[in-house]
């Protein structure tokens, strides 16, 4: 008896995640979808894990079968950033504030521009998957900062908020930390290298 | 979560202009924000001063001398 995942009327990367976390337990599954798109994210998935896939198409949905070859682990090397990233459009991103101000030149101008693009990026789609701060970026989400009601609205919306602890440290902030919670570089290095695509300010 | 409230924009001939109410207002204790110019607005990549509706005039006492002060737009 397969195991069955209805996952129709679910939006990217769902549909991947439910069938990735089913096959962990499972040797079939028989994941239900009803677009195109996620019947080739999860075709993708699958061969990452070196699955067997048949589909047919239904009058309801698309009907996925996937078997895992026994011997096969039902740990992926598919990073669940990896899954995100399939998806066109989605909240793959990894942005990354590196300093307090956007942009080399003028520090008045700077925080002008940074502000002006916490707004911005708080009031429209897509949020970033996650937000690294570091150096003096982590000013940026300590109390008294101009962005933090921004920064703290793309938390709400789904953005991991991550700050270095070293350079909270560094500027002694540590205790006014005012959203997300504090990373070490060995996190910082797994969100640059390998996972889905990066954008330094 | 705040009732979404309504909103007015404060603008100025340059950035520096900008730069300037939105340090006075601070300095005032006066509720803003510094946003990018509504796309509705202008094409340019300009920024202006979001203030609430209701605390127009309250602004405008401490704007309107500020020089390169063009308006106030409902957005």
């Amino acid at each position: 008896m397969s195991q069955i995942i209805d996952a129709r009327g679910l939006s990217c990367p769902q549909p991947v995640v439910n069938s990735r976390k089913a096959l962990e337990a499972h040797d079939t599954i028989i994941t239900i979808v009803d677009n195109m798109t996620a019947v080739e994210n999860i075709r993708r998935m699958a061969a990452s894990m070196k699955c067997i896939v048949s589909e047919e198409k239904k009058v309801d949905g698309f009907y996925i079968t996937i078997d895992r070859p026994s011997g096969e682990p039902g740990n992926p090397s598919q990073s669940a950033a990896a899954i995100d990233s399939s998806c066109p459009g989605s909240v793959g991103r990894v942005l990354v504030i590196s300093q307090d101000v956007m942009g080399k030149g003028d520090d008045a101008l700077g925080t002008i521009l940074i502000k002006s693009f916490f707004h911005t990026l708080a009031e429209t789609a897509p949020v970033p998957k996650t937000i690294i701060f570091f150096n003096s970026g982590v000013r940026l989400v300590a109390e008294g900062s101009e962005v933090l009601e921004d920064i703290r609205a793309l938390e709400k919306s789904g953005a991991a908020i991550l700050s270095c602890g070293t350079c909270l440290d560094y500027f002694k902030i540590k205790d006014k930390l005012g959203a997300g919670k504090v990373t070490n570089m060995y996190e910082i290095k797994d969100l640059l290298i390998g996972g889905p695509a990066v954008t330094t300010i | 979560m705040k009732e979404s409230p309504s909103y007015h924009v404060i603008l100025f001939k340059s950035v520096n202009q900008t730069m300037w109410a939105d340090k006075l207002l601070k300095d005032k204790g006066i509720p803003h924000k510094l946003i990018p110019v509504p796309r509705t607005i202008s094409s340019d990549c300009g920024v202006c001063i979001r203030i609430e509706s209701g605390i127009i005039d309250a602004v405008l006492v401490e704007v309107e001398a500020i020089d390169g002060f063009t308006g106030i737009v409902r957005v």
